[in-house]
């Protein structure tokens, strides 16, 4: 019977690996697309607005 | 607020312009469709969850018929809370989210329906085989290989559906909802491939090592980012009040990606596994403090200003309740894995105490707000009662309040009288008794706040609807 054990770890270890590469390239990514400029903030006012329901004084407390 | 520069594709109708025409461009069925079934699963294993809490007071109880057993039941209960509950009530309130943030349609409503369906096919398929004593073994991935599967195709078609709907955005920068919604896609299929194929291909210490390292990023990267994505988009909504920080969000969301993979083999302390290992594990188990400063300063900072929205804005109440309850948590987390602390507490009644508090206090009160807010508009009609949603929160919260606090106490009792060698592990056992009875009669505070929360949910899903101008004061 063959052992899988190394190769299961180092498969999970390699997912990770992936993981990781990903997260520093769209950390990278993210200086570039101006989330940490003085625009950074322009999302957080963008989503309030993005109802499909027409606003009134009594939508949101 | 919104810029033209920020619009990518010019002649599509944005969702504000369908605002002002009285008309909306979403469909919302899939997300109806799993909220509806989330919750349907919520009330059903709620009763599982109290059987299996009154069988530890009451060990006779329902005799020795197989499929009634503790050993069928506790995972039932685990799986069908996770995976049919708050995962499925998650996806469902992802489905509402991420195209009013994108401004676009969700990419298929089609593909979405056909989701939903498949995961109602996993989670009667997990009831069943559970129920049947077909189980892998192992915490947390106890479902068959062929349901593991059908996971694995069912989370591709959704991931496929959210990151569609993402890539036709009109806004380049993506608020930080979308961030944690889109790891939670990448970081679940890394995970789940992980901790159900991965662990069937290894034995021994190894096998425990990669078993636990699934159940932590279980909660670690598939709960917490969802559950962070949905208090994000809902704290802001339901206060009307801008997020304090984005940039501080973004710093949460980038620290919790470098450190939480890492913290898993905290679970093995003091057990088999090199010293190193635990000690990395220690190291970064501690570092978590840092996104979770940056998450829950930032929802405090929001508020600041706003606190007496908390008097009768009951998704609000479950929310900053579930913020106090996620600060509380993670704090324990990191202490837990010191050495000195984990030699007292490993193992006990005060491991249940510490998830039930991440996974319900913290993480099914985002996801309940989010249906209390999302219900009424889908449904285009009030929410059926506001008195019973309040009802609900306090049965919850008391509930809650009183099954962690005396899982904690009785916790810490059990570990001290486990690490004394004089005293019979059988005696340890009968003087939990009056514990698990204080947690037998929380579960049925907490029981009562899934009943007034589904019927309230279902009634306004199944109730009349109203016009649009109603929809709009609905604010549940």
């Amino acid at each position: 019977m063959r052992d899988y054990v190394y190769p299961s770890v180092f498969f999970a270890y390699f997912y990770f690996f992936l993981l990781l590469v990903g997260a520093i390239f769209f950390f990278l990514r993210s200086f570039k697309d101006g989330y940490w400029g003085h625009d950074g903030e322009e999302a957080k006012y963008r989503m309030l607005s993005d109802d499909e329901s027409p606003e009134t004084p009594e939508q949101h407390r | 607020m919104q810029s033209e520069a920020t619009i990518r594709r010019a002649g599509e109708i944005p969702v504000s312009a369908a605002a002002r025409y009285n008309e909306s461009i979403h469909q919302d069925t899939t997300a109806r469709l799993f909220l509806a079934s989330s919750i349907t699963y919520f009330f059903i294993v709620g009763i599982v969850a109290l059987v299996i809490a009154a069988k530890f007071v009451w060990p006779q109880l329902m005799g020795t018929i197989p499929m009634l057993t503790y050993g069928r039941l506790r995972p039932l209960h685990v799986n069908g809370m996770l995976f049919g509950w708050l995962l499925a009530a998650d996806m469902g309130l992802m489905y509402y989210v991420v195209p009013r943030l994108c401004g676009v349609r969700l990419w298929s409503e089609k593909l979405g329906i056909a989701t939903a369906a498949l995961w109602n096919v996993i989670i009667l398929g997990a009831v069943v085989t559970l129920l049947l004593g077909v189980n892998q073994g192992l915490e947390y991935a106890e479902l068959p290989l062929p349901l593991d599967v059908l996971v694995v195709v069912a989370w591709v078609m959704f991931g496929a559906n959210i990151f569609m709907t993402v890539a036709t955005r009109k806004y380049t920068q993506m608020y930080v909802t979308i961030w944690y919604c889109l790891g939670t896609i990448l970081w679940t299929a890394f995970v789940y491939l992980t901790g159900n194929f991965a662990t069937l291909f290894s034995t021994g210490v190894n096998q425990a090592n990669l078993n636990w390292m699934y159940v932590h990023n279980a909660v670690g990267l598939i709960f917490t980012p969802v559950g962070l994505a949905i208090a994000y988009y809902f704290i802001p909504k339901t206060s009307n009040n801008p997020l304090h920080s984005h940039k501080l969000s973004m710093i949460g969301f980038w620290s919790l990606a470098f450190v939480y993979v890492w913290t898993g083999a905290h679970h093995m302390i003091h057990g088999p596994i090199s010293q190193w290992l635990q000690t990395i594990s220690i190291v970064f188990s501690v570092m978590l403090l840092i996104p979770v400063w940056a998450v829950v300063y930032n929802f405090f900072a929001t508020m600041r200003g706003q606190w007496q929205q908390l008097r009768d804005n009951v998704p609000l109440k479950f929310l900053m309740t579930g913020v106090v309850f996620y600060l509380l948590t993670c704090f324990q987390g990191p202490m837990h894995s010191l050495r000195s602390v984990n030699a007292i507490v490993s193992k006990t009644d005060w491991i249940p105490g510490h998830a039930h508090m991440a996974v319900l206090g913290a993480f099914s009160f985002f996801a309940i707000a989010g249906a209390y807010y999302v219900v009424p508009r889908i449904c285009k009609t009030r929410l059926y009662s506001d008195a019973l949603a309040n009802w609900s929160f306090w049965l919850f919260l008391i509930g809650g309040v009183g099954f962690f606090v005396t899982l904690w106490l009785g916790g810490f009792w059990q570990g001290w009288q486990w690490n004394n060698p004089a005293i019979p592990f059988i005696d340890t056992v009968i003087a939990l008794e009056p514990v698990w009875l204080v947690r037998f009669f929380s579960g049925i505070l907490m029981f009562g706040g899934i009943v007034t929360f589904a019927y309230n949910i279902l009634a306004t899903m199944l109730g009349p609807k109203g016009n649009q101008s109603q929809a709009a004061l609905a604010t549940a």
